[in-house]
């Protein structure tokens, strides 16, 4: 219809949020490695946390994007960072097992180069003439990658392609047998994943759309929608993972969840018209 | 889909330069596919390619509204296009893999099945659509975009209420969303069907386990990456038609070209890929 | 034929949670205000109508209903390997489901109406209290019906699909026959019930949605109670015939023709339902007649 896409302008310049977001998620994503030095998984939620920084990001680039009038809705751009993320990520867990300690980097140049050419496509092939076009997917393809490996360090403590494909399960007690079907692959948790990351990527800018969006309100709900989604991925680590990891990640993604969710809320007030409980319609002046 | 529509015309013809790029980078795509991958990933490259230009084509085909047709103003149906042919794709993807997943069945059955399945929810949303505006609002189907119905001639405008730009599903776009969840569903079938016979061959080796173990594993694989391929290629081709389309009638249609060149490099790329997580 | 009998009992209940699902899904996302029709209620305050109705853009239903179908059924499925009983992993998993949708329910709402602060819309915290959780109970009648219905087809019907990918297929599936057959009956006939029955809106006419109830101001729940009439319903058989017919062809007809009865099966539903649309078109076309005159017709054409 005649709904513009309208967003507020300067905050904090795109090109710092995309360092921070891509420094902060690779760090976090090489702080899971600890696991292998602890008698648990405790650094999954680690995890969680490069997700959050992904998805910041993310946030900011749906913006510049959307700003523009793709065409169709925002939730789009979502889905196909994604699809595109998913190829990615899986390629660098297989790239893991060849070399070790090179899974976040490969899933930021696969995801770079499958993202540069949907893009590329994008823009040249179908004519969209968008300037920022190649760059936002190719970032979007990264961000994608680097969320759903985010999201399984916490479902599984790492993201080798060995260990995803295969759960060891216990029988008759110190006997154990590798189990593909109860393994994170076998049961396609990536799909969860998938879903998650792409509304929690496309939603904070979705939601926050109009001629009053403010930068900080909008990525507080980036904040927010990761750590909901962290609280999903954490409850279903319990099948894979540790206990006492488990609900550490878990304790982790409620207390962000919580902490962002008031914030949000604080924020909204703050930029609302007026904050009215109970109220009738409040007619503008000078009509009906 | 939600509060936004198309500012950008999108334009008509194709990009010379950038198809023949588009080309070359497919043949690439190939070309390493050949040389670092046995034969057999080759072939299921390919069929990742042609399920996703299959994707791409089909979506041009599915009548689609956005939000003026949930207002009856203007005629398709009122969702997103690259959801709604995801949802027909997937209920095809479901029919596909139920037929692979039965020995006996070769590679006529299990496609045609999930051709099938997509364009059977088709059939039913599209009839669903039309008794809802005709027998829930009283609104006759009228098309905005031509003046006869191409299939059966009826007149259209003067059943297009004053102020709108047609309503509801004519049958030209009711058989267009068939055709589309058809071409939808087998494209979305064959990727999913080309990654599971690679994954199920050169699994058991990487793994070093039996065949029928691995088995969770290939159909988790092939059907996540069916279904990421399937809405990178939807989005695509919903990026062509900026959003909305009639149908096979809508001057619109006439920019596919440019989607099956588009899909058919982004399949090739990814697909590509894909088969890297066996090879290297 | 016990086998076969077995699966057409599974069959006939998955079609059947189907309809609940599809049911409650176009109904939820009426009350919330979810989908294309949102749109308007987006416009409205831009226009100069102020309104209480909620404003759920979370984004189209389908992605939605994928990602609360494919929680429920991944957190059920890793409740299920450590060896929770099935029925309550799914309750459980639906309810965490729902739990987040709730959560993103309300942050569109506060997102969506702050940022219309220049357009002085305030923000109406009773709205969220009041229409929240009735959108929540909706989703999760939507939502445990459509992941139960995904357990009983691999369960019973041995579909190679895990749960998570079958909850992303159906979610999206549920999510697209319930925006499209439901959206315009809410958008068209609800939002703009003061406009003329049996036209559409006039684009001149975008944003001035119906705000006032027969008594007070109308509230989302509202919306729900009149869709709930035919939008819901309609919504329900059109995702219950796509899962029964679905289902019903393979589980019946697989093994017919060396494989292809299914698809022979398919293609005579196919234009079966081709001919009932073509009949209610015309049926159409004959009792309701055109807006003007046919000769004014021929000129413009």
């Amino acid at each position: 219809m005649t709904v513009q896409v309208t967003a507020s302008e300067g905050g904090i310049p795109h090109n710092t949020i995309m360092a921070v977001g891509l420094v902060g998620s690779l760090v976090c994503l090489y702080l899971t490695y600890a696991n292998q030095f602890l008698n648990a998984e405790y650094a999954a939620f680690f995890g969680g946390l490069a997700a959050v920084f992904a998805l910041l990001w993310g946030t900011d680039t749906i913006k510049h994007l959307c700003s523009y009038g793709i065409g169709t809705g925002v939730p789009s751009a979502g889905m196909i960072a994604f699809g595109t993320g998913v190829i990615a990520m899986l390629l660098a867990t297989k790239v893991e097992t060849v070399m070790p300690y090179s899974a976040p980097i490969a899933a930021v140049i696969f995801g770079a180069i499958v993202g540069a050419v949907s893009g590329w496509i994008a823009n040249s092939v179908l004519k969209m003439n968008i300037p920022v076009m190649v760059r936002s997917i190719t970032e979007m393809a990264i961000i994608g990658a680097i969320v759903l490996m985010g999201f399984t360090a916490v479902m599984a403590g790492g993201f080798s392609f060995d260990t995803l494909a295969v759960q060891e399960i216990a029988i008759l007690g110190p006997l154990t047998m590798p189990s593909y079907a109860g393994s994170l692959l076998g049961g396609c948790l990536l799909a969860v994943s998938f879903m998650l990351g792409s509304i929690a990527l496309q939603h904070p800018f979705n939601a926050c759309l109009g001629p009053g969006e403010q930068q900080d309100r909008t990525l507080m709900l980036a904040a927010e929608c990761g750590f909901l989604s962290m609280i999903v991925v954490a409850v279903i680590s319990f099948a894979f993972v540790a206990f006492a990891a488990a609900m550490l990640s878990l304790i982790i993604a409620v207390v962000g969840f919580v902490y962002t969710y008031i914030r949000f809320i604080e924020l909204s007030k703050r930029d609302a018209f007026a904050w009215l409980d109970a109220k009738p319609i409040l007619e503008p002046e000078g009509e009906d | 889909m939600t509060a936004i529509e198309a500012s950008s015309s999108g334009g008509e013809g194709i990009n010379p330069v950038a198809s023949v790029i588009a080309i070359v980078l497919i043949l690439i795509a190939i070309a390493i596919a050949y040389f670092i991958a046995p034969p057999v990933a080759v072939s299921a490259l390919i069929g990742v390619i042609v399920g996703g230009l299959l994707i791409g084509f089909g979506v041009h085909f599915v009548p689609v509204g956005g939000a003026p047709a949930a207002m009856g103003q203007s005629p398709g149906i009122a969702t997103g296009v690259a959801m709604l042919a995801a949802g027909a794709g997937l209920a095809g993807l479901f029919g596909g893999a139920w037929a692979a997943a039965n020995p006996e069945f070769g590679f006529a059955i299990v496609i045609a099945s999930g051709a099938i399945g997509g364009g059977l929810l088709m059939a039913i949303t599209c009839l669903m659509v039309n008794i809802v505006y005709i027998f829930g609002m009283g609104i006759p189907a009228a098309s905005g975009k031509v003046a006869k119905d191409p299939i059966t001639g009826d007149t259209q405008e003067a059943y297009k209420s004053q102020g709108t730009e047609g309503h509801g599903l004519p049958f030209i776009s009711y058989v267009g969303g068939v055709i589309g969840g058809l071409l939808g569903g087998a494209g979305g079938t064959l990727i999913y069907y080309e990654l599971l016979k690679l994954y199920s061959e050169l699994l058991p080796s990487i793994l070093s386990a039996e065949a029928a173990q691995v088995v969770p594993i290939a159909v988790s694989l092939a059907g996540i990456f069916a279904i990421g391929m399937f809405l990178v290629n939807a989005v695509l081709a919903a990026y062509n038609i900026t959003g909305t389309i009639e149908g096979p009638h809508d001057p619109k249609f006439k920019r596919f070209p440019r989607a099956i060149i588009g899909c058919a490099t982004a399949s090739a790329v990814c697909g590509l890929f894909a088969i890297l997580i066996v090879v290297v | 034929m016990e086998s076969v009998l077995f699966g057409i009992g599974v069959t006939a209940l998955a079609g059947a949670l189907a309809t609940i699902a599809g049911a409650a899904e176009d109904t939820e996302s009426n009350i919330g205000s979810q989908g294309d029709p949102n749109s308007q209620v987006q416009l409205a305050p831009q226009m100069g109508y102020i309104h209480r109705i909620y404003n759920k853009a979370v984004s189209g239903e389908p992605p939605a209903y994928g990602l609360w179908v494919t929680i429920s059924a991944g957190v059920a499925w890793a409740f299920m390997v450590t060896g929770m009983n099935p029925v309550l992993a799914l309750v459980i998993a639906s309810a965490l489901a729902i739990f987040v949708q709730g959560v993103y329910a309300t942050t569109a709402y506060l997102g969506r109406t702050a940022s219309l602060a220049k357009f002085e819309q305030p923000v109406y915290i009773d709205v969220i209290k009041s229409v929240t959780t009735v959108t929540m109970a909706h989703a999760f009648v939507a939502v445990f019906p459509a992941v139960s219905m995904c357990y009983l087809i691999i369960a019973a019907l041995n579909h190679p699909f895990p749960l998570a990918l079958l909850g992303i297929v159906w979610g999206i599936a549920l999510g697209a026959a319930g925006s499209a057959t439901g959206n315009p009956f809410y958008g068209k006939e609800r939002q703009y019930q003061s406009q003329k029955f049996g036209a559409g809106v006039p684009i001149s006419a975008s944003g001035n949605i119906v705000r006032y109830a027969e008594a007070g101001q109308r509230s989302s729940l509202d919306n729900g109670w009149f869709t709930a009439k035919l939008a819901g319903p309609a919504s329900g058989i059109c995702f219950g015939l796509i899962v029964f017919f679905e289902l019903w062809r393979t589980v019946l007809f697989e093994s017919a023709a060396a494989g292809w009865g299914a698809i022979i099966a398919g293609v005579v539903l196919i234009l079966i339902f081709m001919i009932i649309d073509r009949y209610i078109e015309v049926w159409a076309r004959k009792n309701y007649g055109p807006y003007k005159s046919e000769s004014a017709e021929e000129v413009s054409a």
